[in-house]
């Protein structure tokens, strides 16, 4: 098999999640609520109640012989379609882009769901970025030198450190550095790192007046950098740095696990001992001949991190009072604005399995054992 | 070839000393064992320790009762005095925060056993059932278990809450749709290469049918990486738990939970830290232990570590 | 069997302990052994004599369970259990290489064969240059001889020239002089179209061009000293065949000795000048390759060479040794062979017999024999 056959057969299954998927959150949302939570989201307030069953009808929730939006909204029989009949109709409208407006309060009358969403994922995006950052920067390493040190100092001193990052309630390791970082750590009168918020401007290391950029891509320390306004992608940057660590530090005692096993594994093998009876310096016996070899497994995980970064943003920007899509989401389950969550839920699924795609063609770029 | 008796049982003391050895050589294996055991005595005992309805009690003129004599922190100008009988202070409902905790240790273990055992239960059949009958029955599972673990768990978890409500019940339920595919694809292979071993081929040829072989003889053998994962997951759900309820998922603001308890506190942790750092911690020290168990269970159970 | 300086390599009283959780494990008993400057020397015995244990540490290599108790290991001078970790990794690169079972474990699956002989190059630049610079020069000397030499390889050959003497060498130049290098030695172990086999990666290959892989590794280094470890086990018959007359053609080509470690008596005889037998962690027996097959003066030896399979036997006498090979957590007493031996007597249980010269050359470990 060639790589594109490869590949399109793997694009091909990835549809298949994302079909599935998209089926268990119809299911679960139309098939558990009231269908006038389907309805919710396209109502604009100056709707008269003919207006509303016309929607209703449109949306395939209700039936084209329900006679009244009254009797659509106490859920007679006549009106009720069956939830399998409403999904192609949904699949419609939500691959059109169609997702109605946002129920949320601070969202202002007739913002659409997509706009306020795509927005603010941006700022999650470069969260779990930078996230994704740390955790390759500090996993690996602390993951290599915990197996060349097996049983030794640093060994102990890494498995702490992936163990208690494993164990760790991210929230609580969050406001323990908010106290050490803003409370403890002062310089000035200020603390070294802001508290909270997506700009810095109150802390020690960080611009006090900075002006804000127009936003093109979202991102703020991006937007900061393209604008050249370096002063504000500074302050960006020094207030994602908490966050940043905050989220990292599961997915980091995990990697350095994944890494540390596969690296010990690696190290008995046969191929180790030739290379280190060839005179090779240990240098080149690790890095080149056990590290390539060992990373093989740890890119297998890398959609289970990713899953885990997205995942854990919503807790971060909580403790952190970061506006992004996961603090969005919550507001938005407060007030059943189902399909906002949906669309989190859809999107974060789709860069899960074009990160699983990526992975495996690195896969076989780095194993030349694999051939399609 | 077959062992002689002096054999075995030679065999079986080398691998009593290798496991002896083992605990030696990693001690942190039996912080864990302290931790994770003394936190299922806790929970089991904490009906006894204090009143188990306390936590339905609030005082409201306790709220700012904050005075925390362990760490000197604390209100000096209140009024009346609350610091004797309230080691960690109170909460924002003017709860003994001490109390609280060593109510919210057994409902969390509970959920996270509840949802452990299930996903392993789970696990066992969907597992077994994919690998043994191949073919499109193990596609279409393992289609499925894609599709739960292309999604971030907390997302799923939320909206199965907002779905079905918010209750302890539900919680479970939204935790375990996060856990069991993995115990799916473990258990699956698991057998997988089990299958693959001669003493399979020889039960067969001997004419025992194929459940019989499967469940008497191939998953028992390969049970033991399943309670590694389980230990470990122990930590994991009540990391997801408290995280849920943190973020404010919790059935009730009353509820004694350890996340809940400390996302009451989150409002006022620049006055009053220890209202997260203490409930916070507890959730590490036992997360920390199943986690510490778990791994060192794995090392003693492995036997590719063996020399 | 002294310390002559004729030998490069001696083994002296080499005692190595495993430590395991059934207990320790007395793999090495004081194994005495050397190999002359140029000769082959078989090493053999059962597989769990102590072989590869012995092979492994003279390269330093022993697993991190095992603990060399004492003795000598000593190559062109040097007592290497003496010596620094980096002057090992040195020695190995230098003045010993050694060559495998397995072929397909022993070579890296993600990187091709090219690579994993350049990098043996490229780790000490300076000591290969002048023999990448040489194995260049030969060829362009060659064809100066045969008159087809271009003007651009005359001027190629006098800078060459005024390299060596100078012994520097531009990081690309040396990589070209290397590559061309470790292509014209896979070609001397007789792969096939080395140019596209250096670009190949292991898995791509057959069992014999992997194992002729793992000579080419050896040979880029012109060792002193080759240990080749059961090279040909895992190999097809015909293949083995190649191989061990692979070895014979280039044994005579490069000036290196050769410590043959296997338990094939009929790889012993075909390309060895001395064999030593081992059992049980010592050495039993050394002796000339047709001394000891007309002479063998062990009772061990002599029930393993009446153990080889004749077609000239009468049909049902195929002999083997009785007992198995002893457990060497609690290896026997004294003579470590004594239960299993048709003529053991009082003498043989009470302590271990010392190496006596038995006839001209030919050392036996015995009580039967004096000591």
């Amino acid at each position: 098999m060639k790589l594109y056959e490869y590949a399109i057969r793997r694009i091909l299954l990835m549809g298949l999640v994302l079909f599935g998927l998209s089926l268990f959150m119809f299911y679960l949302t139309r098939g558990f609520l009231p269908p006038s939570f389907a309805l919710a989201p396209y109502i604009t307030p100056r709707m008269n109640d003919a207006q509303k069953l016309a929607l209703a009808q449109s949306l395939g929730v209700a039936t084209k012989s329900c006679a009244s939006f009254q009797a659509f909204s106490a859920f007679q029989q006549s009106c009720l379609v069956p939830v399998w009949a409403q999904y192609t109709q949904w699949l419609g409208n939500v691959l059109s882009g169609n997702w109605g407006y946002t129920l949320l309060p601070t969202a202002g009358p007739a913002a659409k769901t997509t706009t306020i969403f795509f927005s603010r994922f941006p700022f999650t995006a470069q969260l779990a970025v930078m996230g994704a950052i740390l955790t390759i920067l500090i996993g690996i390493p602390l993951g290599i030198v915990s197996a060349t040190h097996n049983n030794k100092l640093p060994d102990h001193i890494s498995r702490i450190v992936s163990l208690g990052g494993y164990s760790i309630p991210q929230f609580w390791f969050g406001y323990v550095l908010l106290i050490i970082f803003v409370l403890y750590a002062r310089i000035g009168g200020l603390g070294l790192l802001p508290g909270s918020g997506s700009l810095a401007t109150n802390c020690a290391i960080c611009f006090a007046n900075v002006v804000t950029p127009k936003a093109v891509t979202g991102a703020p320390i991006l937007d900061g950098i393209i604008s050249g306004n370096l002063h504000f992608a500074w302050d960006s940057f020094v207030a994602m740095i908490l966050p940043a660590v905050t989220l990292s530090i599961t997915s980091i005692g995990a990697l350095t696990r994944i890494v540390r096993s596969s690296m010990l594994e690696v190290l008995r093998q046969d191929y180790i001992l030739l290379a280190k009876s060839k005179g090779l310096q240990e240098r080149v016996v690790i890095y080149r001949h056990a590290l390539r070899n060992a990373l093989l497994p740890a890119v297998t995980v890398a959609g289970l991190l990713t899953a885990f970064l997205f995942g854990g943003v919503v807790v971060i920007e909580i403790v952190f009072d970061l506006p992004g899509v996961g603090y969005t989401s919550l507001q938005a389950v407060n007030v059943f604005d189902i399909n906002f969550v949906e669309l989190y839920v859809l999107v974060t699924a789709l860069i899960i399995v074009v990160t699983n795609l990526a992975v495996d063609i690195i896969y076989a770029k780095l194993d030349p054992r694999i051939r399609y | 070839m077959s062992e002689t008796e002096p054999q075995i049982e030679a065999r079986r003391s080398a691998d009593l000393r290798l496991a002896l050895h083992l605990f030696r050589k990693n001690p942190l294996v039996l912080v864990g064992l302290v931790l994770s055991v003394g936190s299922i005595v806790l929970a089991l005992l904490s009906p006894f320790l204090v009143n188990s309805t306390s936590w339905q009690i609030t005082h409201p003129l306790l709220k700012n009762c904050w005075n925390n004599p362990l760490f000197g922190w604390g209100n000096s100008n209140i009024a009346h005095d609350c610091s004797s009988s309230y080691v960690l202070g109170t909460d924002s409902y003017g709860r003994n925060l001490l109390t609280m905790i060593v109510l919210a240790i057994p409902v969390d273990l509970q959920i996270a056993l509840e949802v452990v055992l299930s996903a392993v239960a789970i696990g066992i059949v969907f597992g077994a059932t994919a690998s043994y009958a191949g073919g499109i029955v193990d596609e279409v599972i393992l289609r499925v278990t894609d599709i739960f673990l292309a999604v971030p768990g907390i997302l799923l978890a939320i909206v199965f809450m907002v779905v079905f409500g918010r209750t302890l019940t539900v919680l479970t339920g939204a935790v375990l749709l996060i856990w069991w595919p993995t115990y799916v694809r473990l258990v699956r292979s698991q057998v997988l290469s089990e299958k693959e071993r001669p003493y399979v081929e020889s039960l067969r040829s001997i004419g025992a049918g194929r459940f019989r072989i499967l469940f008497r003889h191939i998953v028992p053998n390969s049970i033991y990486p399943l309670l590694v994962q389980a230990t470990l997951d122990i930590g994991s759900v009540i990391l997801t738990v408290s995280a849920l309820t943190f973020i404010g998922l919790s059935p009730s603001p009353l509820l004694p939970e350890l996340g809940n308890l400390a996302s009451l506190g989150s409002q006022y942790f620049f006055t009053a830290p220890w209202l997260i750092i203490f409930p916070g911690l507890t959730i590490l020290l036992i997360s920390l232990g199943f986690n510490l168990l778990g791994d060192g269970l794995r090392d003693i159970l492995d036997p590719r570590l063996r020399r | 069997m002294d310390g002559s300086t004729q030998d490069i390599l001696t083994v002296k009283k080499l005692q190595v302990n495993f430590h395991t959780f059934a207990g320790q494990v007395k793999a090495l008993d004081g194994v005495d052994l050397s190999v002359k400057r140029g000769e082959v020397l078989g090493l053999v015995g059962e597989s769990g004599s102590g072989k590869s244990v012995t092979a492994l540490s003279i390269e330093g290599l022993l697993p991190q369970n095992a603990e060399v108790v004492g003795g000598q290991i000593i190559l062109n001078g040097k007592d290497l259990l003496t010596e620094k970790q980096g002057e090992i990794r040195t020695a190995r690169l230098r003045e010993m290489a050694m060559v495998f079972q397995d072929p397909l474990t022993y070579l890296n699956p993600v990187l091709t064969v090219g690579s994993q002989i350049l990098e043996i190059l490229e780790t000490d630049r300076r000591v290969f240059t002048p023999v990448v610079v040489a194995a260049r020069l030969e060829d362009l000397n060659k064809a100066a001889r045969e008159g087809t030499l271009t003007e651009k390889e005359t001027r190629e050959k006098a800078s060459l020239e005024a390299l060596l003497a100078e012994q520097t060498l531009g990081r690309r130049e040396f990589k070209r002089l290397a590559k061309a290098y470790a292509v014209a030695i896979l070609g001397r172990v007789r792969l096939p179209e080395p140019e596209r086999m250096f670009k190949m990666y292991p898995f791509e290959l057959s069992g014999g061009m992997r194992q002729r892989t793992m000579i080419a590794m050896a040979l880029v280094r012109r060792p002193a000293l080759l240990i080749a470890d059961e090279i040909t086990t895992a190999l097809d018959v015909t293949v083995q065949a190649q191989i061990l007359k692979l070895l014979r053609e280039l044994k005579d080509q490069i000036d290196a000795s050769i410590l043959l470690i296997t338990h094939d008596l009929a790889v012993v005889a075909e390309i060895c000048d001395r064999v030593a037998v081992m059992y049980a962690g010592n050495i039993v027996e050394v002796a000339e390759v047709g001394e000891l097959f007309k002479n063998p003066l062990h009772p061990y030896t002599q029930g393993l060479l009446a153990a080889i399979p004749r077609p000239d036997a009468v049909r049902g006498e195929l002999t083997s040794i009785k007992g198995s090979v002893p457990n060497l957590i609690y290896p026997p007493s004294g003579c470590r062979f004594h239960p299993r031996c048709p003529s053991a007597f009082e003498k043989c249980p009470l302590s271990k017999p010392p190496l006596v010269e038995a006839r001209a050359g030919h050392y036996v470990e015995c009580f039967l024999y004096g000591g």
